[in-house]
């Protein structure tokens, strides 16, 4: 913003006394309290809910009016008009008619689906009379969690305990059949701009129009010296001139005056297209224009009636740059908006630097729940065949292995990019993601850099109301397109305005509309996140109110001063929310919200020390550009970049707590610490996601040593004693579901009490912890293959129709056992009717394990190990204050990992203990490591963090210091119990009577085909022999010598007789394949000869 | 266990109301609901049967 004019004034003219820029900026003190107030107002999740709220509230009661009147073919009188819509609140049909409303947790429990009714206000015509209803239901919709519509909105924590739900949980996902669902973020490349793009024929400028009713893509590519336009409605590329022709711009030079005034020889040989196909009116372009059109697949009565004249018309008002308005076929606005793009391509054919960056974020746009759930509304499913859109693994299920996994998921942007493609673009770190995206937390491998994580204080739009927008910019100056010659278009001192992609109009003063446009936004005019930015090299301004633009607020600086003052950080702090919220900030223009576009074209300091005469806005706090995963590392920025990386990931897999409603949760796997602790080095990431709260780790005290041979690759070595005392101890809870239906021919399942051995008088084993009602009791133990629910399902009946009595109807065993070798006890049964009213039986069961060899754990920089050895506390090394590490961790994890964050995070954590405090590693800044280590030395601890050790065996002191203090360790779901697993003999595939494959079915191990190389080159034949036949799919064959075909039991039934058959053996798959050969009428013929032979 | 099971077999089962916390008897096919309050979420009572776990 400041270099607007050519005539630059001076420094004092434009920005006063420099004297007043050399004394230095005073430091905002606590400017990141901000942070909170942002994130109070906001929350972590509020771009999915406020594109939830923005979608019901708003966009369905547009689309409905969009396509609200339905009309008869067969009675021209005939009409039905809808006048309103409504979705109501989440309720559940309770029979009767009756209706209750209900919370997302009994859904979850019930296997309900989260989902309120839509209901329409119609108007018809009955006879000779228009009629009106009100309130008629059409459908249900599913209501995100905290929405508008949600019951949880606005209640107090007391009253959300009461309803079972967790008040830090995040909300905006939907409960589906009890599932609980997320509509990830998609990322998109805009639409209805120009986009200027190398292609295979060339430089060619692409726009992909995109309203209401149509969805289309127009290009303009030069080829063969002449500039084409092609549209999927025209069978060919078409010479622009025609198109120019076609839509009333008859003469070349109108033509010429739009396209290009001052350079006319690029243009010439388009133009000459038109003289060869004497084309010199629109009537006639029109009628070329017929013979191109694409057949329509479906002919209509209707359809039949358009000339092909009048199809090309309608064709070019509606479907070819489809979000240029076209009025009474009043063609103008479109055919210059058409010249712009053959100038743009142009322009990028004498300069390079015109070309697009299709990887820049400020060209893409962000799809949420709500528009994509309008899409669906439209159309009822999200492989869109009119637009060519295959979407796949759009909405996911919220993984809820702990808190943090759940955050980071409403916090995921998934690519539509292909995995497959090699190109590297896309998936690199853009600089124009500065802030926006986290740039650590992504997934390693085949989604690197496709999937992405917002940043801690990214927003995304939605939609604003275009009207005050292009009445202020009609009062600053701004004239329209159609009053302006195409001479006014081009000529310097003149620059376009783009409203959301289209043109609205020229202008000559643009810095007093630049100005003005944000000076009305600050005062809170318009709304606070349109962004209007200059685009010099175009000479164009863009104003957007678009939604699905990343945003993110910054302080605005003005005079080289930062507008936010110490006094209004206290006044927040003093009562937050009352005196001065967030809110209070943008209304008073303190504050103000940039897209990456207008970001692009400001001057932003990081720190007030770096705030010069030029700068226009000052970041609130360095540590939001991290995102949530990443927040949770102490010290990033000390670290190597790929450990923060790997960290995210593993962050996700931790066990902890995931809810304060956890307990009351029924879900099919669900991991918990028995004793989660807040890490004592915090960031302030982890206080305003309150991670603090709901915790995934332990602070373990750890040593930094060898410890015999257990320790290599990064194993650790734990203490017994700490386990015993419930280090790392969790529990895992599973579920066991059994739904009891009823079926069309009255029968029904039933659950049937504990079976009563005969003999013995006993109940059986299978059945002993069964109570009268065939269900397990709470509390009980079960072990493998025991019934949980005795459960019987009715043999349908052979003959349709038929109608089975009650008595006499015969019923099969499906009853629902324990498969675990590790026995697990009853937490809960619950006892419910689903939405189908059909019984619905849910069992919890818990494990709790403490941690054994080959569980794995991780602290937070990416630093993973299994557990190695578990070692009696006696044989322990110790301090001199007989303090027992709980992990002594290998030195040699740290050369060439480069984590000194963790070491970091190991002194400032030791000094917190000694001190008593919480200390802090947040990124860019948290306690100094000069600062904590004084703070050691001052309670007569060693100043670099090491202590003497004696060994716990000999008793002597080791030779050299050890590092050791308290490090936050996470212990993550992969456990070996559930990992263990080896066999001898056992179940076989039934085709090719090979081993099963899977822990799960007690599969074999596989000897593959790089193990069989290995055992080639050695010429170990006899060892594949045994590998690959012996311990697989051995079988004897009978097969006859004469013919070569398979006989059996010593019989050749082709040759009818037994002379030459003998048995050999070979695999089962061999024998397979020849029979399934011979099936396709292939005989395939073994010659046998002797071995000594 | 067998004398506890024929006993059993023809009264009806207590669950306990997920809302309300009030004890209600349930028969096989009964509609599930609380007498009290209309909640359809039924929790069964523990076992009466001893349990023991290993202290480790």
């Amino acid at each position: 913003m400041g270099e607007y004019s050519d005539v630059k004034p001076t420094v004092k003219e434009e920005f006063g006394d420099p004297v007043l820029y050399s004394k230095p900026i005073k430091e905002i003190e606590e400017k990141w309290k901000l942070v909170p107030a942002f994130l109070k107002v906001k929350g972590l999740v509020k771009q999915h809910i406020d594109s939830f709220n923005y979608f019901i509230n708003v966009e369905i009661k547009k689309i409905v009016e969009a396509n609200a009147k339905v009309t008869c073919d067969a009675d021209p009188l005939f009409y039905l008009k809808y006048t309103n819509v409504y979705v109501g609140t989440p309720d559940v049909d309770e029979g009767f008619n009756i209706s209750k409303s209900v919370t997302p947790h009994e859904c979850r429990l019930r296997d309900m689906t989260y989902s309120a009714p839509i209901t329409v206000d119609i108007e018809y015509i009955k006879g000779n009379q228009r009629v009106s209803k009100t309130g008629l239901l059409i459908g249900r919709m599913p209501i995100m969690l905290r929405s508008s519509n949600c019951v949880l909105t606005n209640k107090s924590e007391y009253e959300l305990a009461k309803m079972n739900e967790c008040p830090l949980d995040p909300g905006g996902y939907f409960v589906v059949k009890g599932q609980e669902k997320v509509i990830l973020i998609q990322e998109q490349l805009l639409k209805n701009r120009m986009i200027v793009e190398e292609s295979k024929f060339g430089i060619q400028c692409q726009v992909t129009s995109s309203t209401h009713e149509k969805k289309s893509r127009t290009i303009v590519f030069f080829k063969g010296n002449k500039y084409y336009m092609s549209h999927n409605s025209f069978t060919d590329p078409i010479a622009v001139s025609i198109i120019f022709k076609a839509m009333g711009l008859a003469s070349d030079q109108e033509i010429c005056q739009y396209v290009c005034p001052h350079d006319l020889s690029k243009f010439t040989p388009t133009l000459e297209e038109c003289h060869n196909l004497e084309i010199y009116t629109q009537e006639a372009a029109l009628k070329h224009l017929g013979t191109k059109l694409v057949a329509k697949r479906f002919v209509t009565a209707a359809s039949k009636v358009k000339t092909p004249v009048d199809e090309a018309r309608d064709l070019l008002a509606t479907t070819v740059l489809a979000h240029v308005p076209v009025e009474q076929f009043d063609f103008q606005t479109k055919a210059i908006y058409l010249a712009l793009m053959v100038r743009r391509v142009m322009d990028a054919q004498s300069s390079r630097k015109a070309i697009d960056d299709r990887d820049y974020y400020g060209n893409k746009r962000l799809e949420l729940a709500g528009s994509l759930l309008s899409l669906m509304f439209e159309d009822g499913n999200w492989t869109i065949k009119r637009f060519r859109m295959e979407r796949q693994g759009v909405t996911q299920v919220l993984s809820r292995l702990s808190y943090i996994s759940a955050l980071g998921m409403m916090t995921r942007i998934n690519s539509q990019f292909e995995k497959t493609r090699k190109v590297s673009g896309p998936r690199s770190l853009q600089p124009s993601q500065w802030g926006m995206l986290c740039p650590s937390d992504t997934p390693e491998g085949e989604a690197c850099g496709l999937v992405k994580n917002l940043a801690l204080m990214t927003h995304i739009t939605t939609e604003a109301d275009e009207y005050p927008l292009i009445r202020l910019a009609t009062n600053t100056g701004v004239q329209k397109v159609t009053f302006v010659g195409g001479e006014a278009l081009h000529s310097p001192t003149h620059y376009i305005v783009f409203l959301n992609g289209n043109i609205l109009g020229v202008v000559k003063q643009y810095k007093y509309l630049l100005d003005s446009f944000r000076m009305w936004r600050r005062a809170g005019k318009i709304s606070q996140y349109t962004s209007i930015y200059l685009n010099k090299s175009q000479r164009c301004i863009y104003i957007s109110s678009d939604g699905g633009r990343l945003c993110r607020p910054y302080i605005i600086v003005e005079n080289g001063v930062p507008l936010v003052t110490s006094t209004h950080i206290n006044e927040m702090e003093k009562g937050i929310g009352v005196l001065r919220s967030f809110e209070d900030f943008l209304h008073h223009g303190l504050i103000e919200f940039l897209d990456v576009n207008e970001e692009n074209d400001s001057f932003i300091a990081c720190y007030e020390r770096d705030i010069t005469p030029q700068t226009t806005h000052l970041e609130i706090s360095t540590f939001t550009l991290l995102g949530v995963c990443a927040g949770l590392i102490p010290y990033p920025h000390h670290n190597q970049s790929p450990r923060n990386t790997y960290q995210c990931a593993m962050g996700k897999q931790a066990m902890g707590t995931i809810g304060y409603n956890q307990r009351n949760r029924i879900d099919t796997l669900l991991y918990s610490l028995v004793h989660p602790q807040a890490p004592i080095v915090k960031t302030k990431t982890i206080e305003l996601i309150n991670f603090d709260k709901l915790p995934a780790g332990q602070n373990a005290t750890v040593a930094v040593m060898s410890y015999s041979g257990y320790d290599i690759e990064d194993a650790l070595i734990i203490n017994k004693a700490s386990v015993d005392r419930g280090f790392g101890r969790c529990l895992v809870y599973r579920n066991s579901k059994c739904v009891l239906k009823r079926y069309a021919n009255q029968t029904f399942d039933r659950v049937q009490g504990p079976l009563v051995d005969p003999t013995s008088n006993k109940v059986v084993w299978k059945h002993s912890i069964l109570d009268s009602d065939g269900i397990v009791a709470p509390g009980e133990m079960v072990e493998n293959r025991q019934v949980l629910v005795n459960k019987s399902a009715p043999v349908s009946s052979a003959v349709p129709g038929t109608w089975a009595g009650t008595s006499n109807v015969e019923y099969k065993d499906v009853s629902a056992s324990y498969r675990n070798v590790e026995p697990s006890y009853i937490e809960k049964v619950m006892v419910s009717t689903n939405e189908e009213d059909s019984g619905l039986i849910k069992i919890l069961l818990r494990q709790t394990r403490r941690p054994e060899i080959g569980d794995k754990f991780s602290s937070r920089h990416g630093q993973k190990g299994v557990v190695g050895l578990v070692v009696e506390q006696e044989d322990m090394p110790f301090n001199e204050y007989g303090v027992c590490p709980d992990i002594i961790m290998n030195p040699h994890g740290f050369p060439s990992r480069m984590t000194v964050g963790k070491l970091i995070e190991l002194l400032a954590g030791k000094a917190g203990l000694v001190e008593g405090k919480f200390h802090y590693g947040t990124a860019f800044g948290g306690s100094k490591v000069q600062d904590v280590s004084e703070e050691l030395m001052k309670h007569g601890f060693n100043y670099q963090g090491k202590d003497i050790f004696y060994s716990g065996i000999t008793g002597e002191p080791l030779e050299a210091y050890i590092y050791s203090g308290p490090v936050y360790y996470q212990k993550l779901k992969h456990m070996v119990q559930d990992k263990m697993h080896a066999r001898g003999r056992g179940p076989r595939a039934v085709l090719t009577r090979q081993p099963t494959e899977g822990r799960s079915r007690d599969g074999g191990l596989r000897l593959g085909e790089m193990e069989r190389d290995c055992l080639i080159g050695y010429g170990a034949s006899m060892m594949l022999v045994e590998r690959l036949m012996v311990s697989s799919d051995q079988c004897e064959v009978d097969v006859c010598n004469n013919c070569g075909r398979l006989g059996y039991c010593g019989w050749c039934n082709s040759c009818k007789s037994s002379g030459h058959v003998s048995t050999i053996t070979m695999p089962y798959a061999c024998k397979l394949l020849l029979t399934e050969l011979q099936a396709m009428n292939i005989t395939a013929r073994l010659t046998l000869t002797h071995y000594c032979q | 266990m067998s004398s506890d099971s024929k006993e059993t077999a023809k009264t009806p089962m207590v669950y306990i109301c997920g809302e309300c916390h009030s004890e209600n008897e349930i028969r096989p096919r009964d509609p599930i609901r609380c007498r009290e309050c209309g909640y359809r979420i039924m929790y069964k009572k523990r076992t009466k049967r001893l349990i023991v776990f290993d202290a480790r």
